[in-house]
């Protein structure tokens, strides 16, 4: 096979996280009774007009700001005119001419080094309605029909699928952190297409471009860019030529599969929406937008790690937003970080994976908290003793120190209590300091053990241990 | 200068308009879409207006709706005027997925 | 027999103030007239029962203002909740909407009584009613003419007295041409002045709704209680103000403009005199007239039939026989389904209109021709403006001609809209026009002027239509001396 430049434009579809719809007043909502999220503009009744949601702006100027888009003041919408059963006037509402965002980026790390993905524009459009297929005929759900889109659109600027796949998921990263879309690619709130093409020199014009529409998660856009790359590779090695072309990804297949070939340029008709005026943005709507957006990964990430976290314990917090939210409340306090981190993604992530919960339904307060990882800290707490009473402490509304005198947990950290307990075992157990002294290890943990029996697993092992050494070597 | 559209650009308009058109119908269009693109030209030879756009004789800006829920149809009220439906969905012939 | 409905309105309203009569007996009136008057075919669908209903629960209220009780007609492109509207259409033939248009709330919460569905051109395309799915509507005057169109039904109701309101739409001329050939008064409003949600849409940035009515005053009345700004359209305006507020005020210091070409060859000569009549009476009034160029008025159809074929071709898109209306029975396909739907859904002039508007906004026409329209659309209304500037207001007649009879070649797509050369200009520059009868022809048949002004100067328009309906006196019921005596 020969050697090709690969050259790579994404676009994703992002359904926004507002109330109601783009157009109309109705629940903008997902996995509800077919149907049930409608009324007559959705459904595009006669003589309905749209209205505009200005949630939807304000979400859209949110996107356009996190990925460092100009914001366009004056804008109005189009009418893509098509028909097809999910679109129910047969014109798509969208912004062909006037997006409201143009000229941005988004900043990954190739092999360690900084690469802009540069994007073209962002617009604002409606969702079309939900078709399921069964055998010979197809069934509409409009609940989504009119759920407010941005369409993403990059530059034909990616060198390759890693490169892709590190876009998209910086790109899920960032509107997902701005409260801008779930980004669920499962459920459809983020859709991916690709379009591909190759040639052999860098001074050669582009080649013919495929678009492989709808890939359902990031690792596929990855192996569909591979697949398509691969397929377009073999005939162009063989001379053979192809006509511009829509296809889609099998994942049975694991191949993309021909839809249609474009013979000639789709037909849209756009003409601007007479029943929309002009928008027209003032600075103030777009500042107060963005006032409000909420602290973006990155940010995060940096304020976390100048409270001593490692940069892997920081990933791994923001790849749970929840607890990151939580852990945001903290910023403001001394808490040690490094600890509170350890916890959040150890012993309650374990609890609320298994009840299936999230740290906002639990009854860890703000105060609780910070006495809990005080107490983990001081030794008060030991970590074996911490999973006996995890449960308690975020099921109950008791103080920790309630949970573990119920419990019957005392840390007894007193050094001069400790070693008194450390002479009596050891006056008890002499043959064991016999061994010790023989070198035997078992020996140490043996008298451990006692020491824990005695004090009913309440001492702290830390300490418990540091003294029986010196003990033993003092008996010496 | 050709008299008449070609049976294919006609086809095409039919197309995009999804009507089905007769013979008669086609062999009409030809000719008819000809004279009014002839006659739509006309406002070609005028170049000494301003550019710009009215897309409509609008007094104002859009204003905008707040992002608050509203009344919702009942299912029962969507599938009222539905020719063929099936459980609480609208139904058509399949759609080949493209 | 009763004769309530042939009254002023301030009359009937005394008579219900003072319970002489209740709003029971305007609504047997209305229907006696409809039977009477039935060979007019000006109804799509009546509302009897639920009229009398209406009536009957009005007796119970508080009278809340001059329209309480009275029977009004609706044009059967305006959605009515619970009360088929078929736009005139195969298309929606069964169609029965679960909501109300704006205006229709409003004609409600003001006490009037729907009392049917008006027949239409289908889709208000059309200028003679001649290609309503229900057959056409006839002329009051002569039953072997056109009544005009599209809004044909309303202004025939209207004219023969069968109700003294009517709303119409009117997108190139749909109100205006019908009141002129019917001789009544019908106001196309500033576009943005009443809410267009849930009026079917024909060219969303043309289409306007407005009142029809017997005379000026009547009218201004109607269209008091239908504007306004409306939270589901965009495009509407806030406005408050009693339209009737000038209605007898001197006219004498008005500055009035005729453009030029509003006289030219193509308009009948028996227009152009009562026009003229209209003009000496103006000046002899006081008022200065002046004739003036407005810049392309004369390539206004042209642009229209770019522009409003272009919207019309998107707006009727949803008509696909899957979410309501019509659907052709055993499709093939998917496809097949929208071809035959739409096939034999439409009539001919309608499938005629879309097809246009989707070829003028195919490929690169789109830019050639759409935008270019729209440019200078826009420098048209700019010279209107200029023109006001100066000028009161504009006048001009309505058509070129009268009614003509039923059967003229509907089939030639460009001579078509050149019934509507003289209204198209005013829909394009969304000003308001209105028409007043200001006579009769030879053969008695009504002929109009067309009274425009400016943006939101309806009340203007009132001024001195008022004035000039004074100065004529006309009677302009075509029933005097036969049916409903």
């Amino acid at each position: 096979m020969n050697n090709y430049i690969e050259t790579i434009g994404i676009e994703v579809h992002v359904e926004l996280k507002t109330n109601t719809k783009i157009f109309s007043p109705s629940k903008n909502g997902y996995g509800m009774m077919a149907n049930s999220l409608t009324n007559v503009i959705d459904l595009g009744y006669p003589g309905t007009l749209p209205t505009i949601n200005y949630g939807v702006i304000e979400t859209a100027i949110k996107a356009c700001h996190v990925l460092h888009c100009n914001i366009r003041k004056k804008m109005h919408f189009d009418r893509k005119n098509y028909f097809y059963p999910d679109n129910p006037k047969n014109y798509q509402i969208t912004q062909a001419r006037t997006p409201i965002g143009y000229n941005g980026y988004v900043e990954i790390e190739v092999n360690g080094k900084p690469k802009k993905i540069e994007i073209e524009e962002i617009h604002i459009e409606e969702d079309t309605c939900k078709s399921a297929h069964r055998g010979d005929v197809t069934l509409l759900d409009f609940n989504r029909a009119g759920v407010p889109l941005i369409e993403i659109v990059s530059k034909a600027c990616i060198s390759n699928s890693k490169e892709a796949m590190l876009y998209l998921e910086k790109l899920k990263e960032l509107l997902f952190y701005a409260d801008i879309s779930d980004c669920k690619m499962e459920e459809g709130s983020m859709r991916c297409d690709a379009n591909v093409s190759l040639r052999r020199n860098i001074d050669d014009p582009l080649g013919t471009k495929c678009e492989i529409k709808n890939i359902g998660s990031i690792s596929n856009v990855g192996i569909a860019i591979e697949k398509e790359i691969e397929r377009q590779a073999k005939l162009l090695d063989n001379n053979e030529t192809f006509k511009e072309q829509t296809r889609r990804f099998d994942d049975k297949l694991n191949n993309t599969v021909l839809m249609r070939v474009k013979e000639t340029g789709n037909d849209y008709r756009y003409f601007p929406e007479p029943d929309i005026p002009y928008l027209e943005l003032t600075e103030t709507e777009i500042n107060k937008a963005i006032q409000t957006l909420p602290m973006l990964a990155e940010e995060r990430k940096e304020k976390y790690m100048s409270r001593g976290v490692s940069l892997l314990n920081a990933n791994k917090i923001i790849a749970n937003r929840s607890l990151s939210d939580y852990l945001n409340e903290f910023l403001d306090t001394d808490m040690n970080f490094s600890t509170a981190i350890n916890l959040l993604l150890g012993d309650i992530s374990f609890y609320l994976n298994r009840e299936e919960k999230t740290i906002t339904d639990t009854c860890l307060t703000k105060e609780k908290m910070l006495d809990l990882v005080a107490k983990l800290d001081n030794n008060t707490l030991s970590s074996k003793n911490l999973k006996e009473i995890i449960d308690d402490i975020l099921k109950s509304n008791k103080t920790i120190e309630e949970i573990m005198k119920e419990k019957n947990i005392t840390n007894i950290t007193d050094i001069y209590v400790l070693k008194e307990i450390v002479s009596k075992v050891i006056s008890n157990n002499l043959e064991s300091v016999e061994d010790y002294k023989a070198g035997k290890d078992r020996a140490l943990k043996y008298l451990m053990g006692q020491i824990m029996k005695e004090t009913k697993g309440s001492a702290n092992p830390k300490l418990v241990n540091e003294i029986l050494i010196e003990e033993l070597n003092n008996n010496c | 200068m050709k008299d008449r559209l070609t049976r294919e650009e006609v086809l095409h308009v039919a197309d995009l308009a999804r009507i089905e058109i007769t013979e008669e119908e086609l062999e009409e269009y030809q000719l008819k879409l000809k004279d009014l693109l002839d006659q739509v030209e006309k406002i070609n030879e005028i170049n000494d207006h301003d550019s710009n756009n009215l897309i409509a004789p609008w007094q104002n800006n859009a204003e905008y709706r707040q992002d608050i829920e509203e009344e919702m149809l009942d299912p029962k009220e969507v599938l009222k005027n539905v020719p063929a439906k099936s459980g609480n969905y609208i139904e058509v012939p399949v759609v080949i997925n493209e | 027999m009763s004769k309530y409905l042939d009254l002023e309105i301030t009359e009937i309203h005394e008579l219900l103030k003072t319970k002489k009569i209740t709003p029971i007996d305007l609504v047997d009136e209305c229907f006696e007239r409809i039977e009477k008057n039935k060979d007019l075919n000006a109804f799509i669908t009546l509302n009897k029962e639920a009229a009398y209903q209406k009536a009957r629960q009005l007796e119970q209220e508080e009278i809340k203002g001059m329209l309480y009780g009275l029977p009004i007609a609706i044009k059967d492109n305006i959605i009515t909740k619970d009360l088929r509207t078929t736009a005139a259409s195969k298309m929606l033939e069964n169609f029965i909407p679960i909501y109300d248009a704006d205006v229709i709330e409003k004609i409600n919460k003001n006490q009037m009584i729907i009392i049917g569905k008006a027949n239409m051109d289908e889709f208000a395309m059309g200028s003679s009613n001649q290609t309503s799915y229900f057959k056409p509507c006839k002329n009051p005057w002569n039953k072997a003419l056109v009544p005009g169109g599209s809004s044909g039904g309303s202004a025939a109701i209207v004219s023969s007295r069968i109700t003294p309101f009517a709303l119409g739409s009117d997108t190139g001329g749909s109100i205006r041409q019908p009141s002129s050939f019917c001789g009544i008064v019908g106001l196309k409003p500033t576009y943005g002045r009443v809410s267009r949600y849930g009026l079917i849409a024909f060219a969303s940035s043309l289409d306007q709704i407005g009142p029809m009515t017997r005379n000026v005053y009547e009218n201004a009345l109607l269209l008091n209680i239908i504007c306004g700004k409306s939270k589901n359209d965009l495009t509407s305006f806030e406005t408050n103000e009693d339209f009737t507020r000038l209605i007898g005020k001197d006219i004498s210091k008005m500055k009035i403009a005729i453009p030029k070409f509003y006289v030219n060859d193509a308009i009948d000569q028996e227009i152009k005199d009562k026009l003229e009549t209209v003009i000496k009476l103006l000046e002899k009034a006081g008022c200065s007239i002046d004739y003036i160029d407005i810049k392309y008025i004369d390539k206004a159809v042209t642009l229209y039939q770019i522009i409003a074929m272009g919207e019309a071709s998107s707006n009727l898109a949803r008509f696909d026989g899957i979410r309501y209306g019509y659907r052709y029975d055993h499709p093939k396909n998917i496809n097949d389904l929208y071809l035959k739907t739409r096939r034999y859904g439409f009539g001919n002039e309608v499938k005629r209109r879309i097809m246009i508007g989707s070829y003028l906004l195919s490929g690169k026409n789109a830019t050639t021709y759409y935008n270019k329209a729209l440019e200078i659309r826009d420098d048209m209304r700019n010279s209107f403006l200029e023109v006001f500037n100066e000028y009161d207001l504009i006048i001009g007649p309505t058509t070129t001609t009268k009614a003509y009879p039923l059967g003229k070649d509907l089939d030639d797509a460009v001579k078509a809209f050149m019934d509507d050369i003289l209204t198209i200009p005013v829909n394009m520059a969304g000003l308001p026009g209105l028409n007043l009868p200001i006579g009769f022809s030879n053969d008695h048949l009504p002929i109009g002027m067309q009274i425009i002004g400016s943006c939101f100067q309806e009340a203007k328009i009132y001024q001195l239509a008022s004035f000039i309906e004074k100065s004529l006196n006309l009677d302009l019921n075509p029933n005097k001396g036969d049916k409903n005596e």
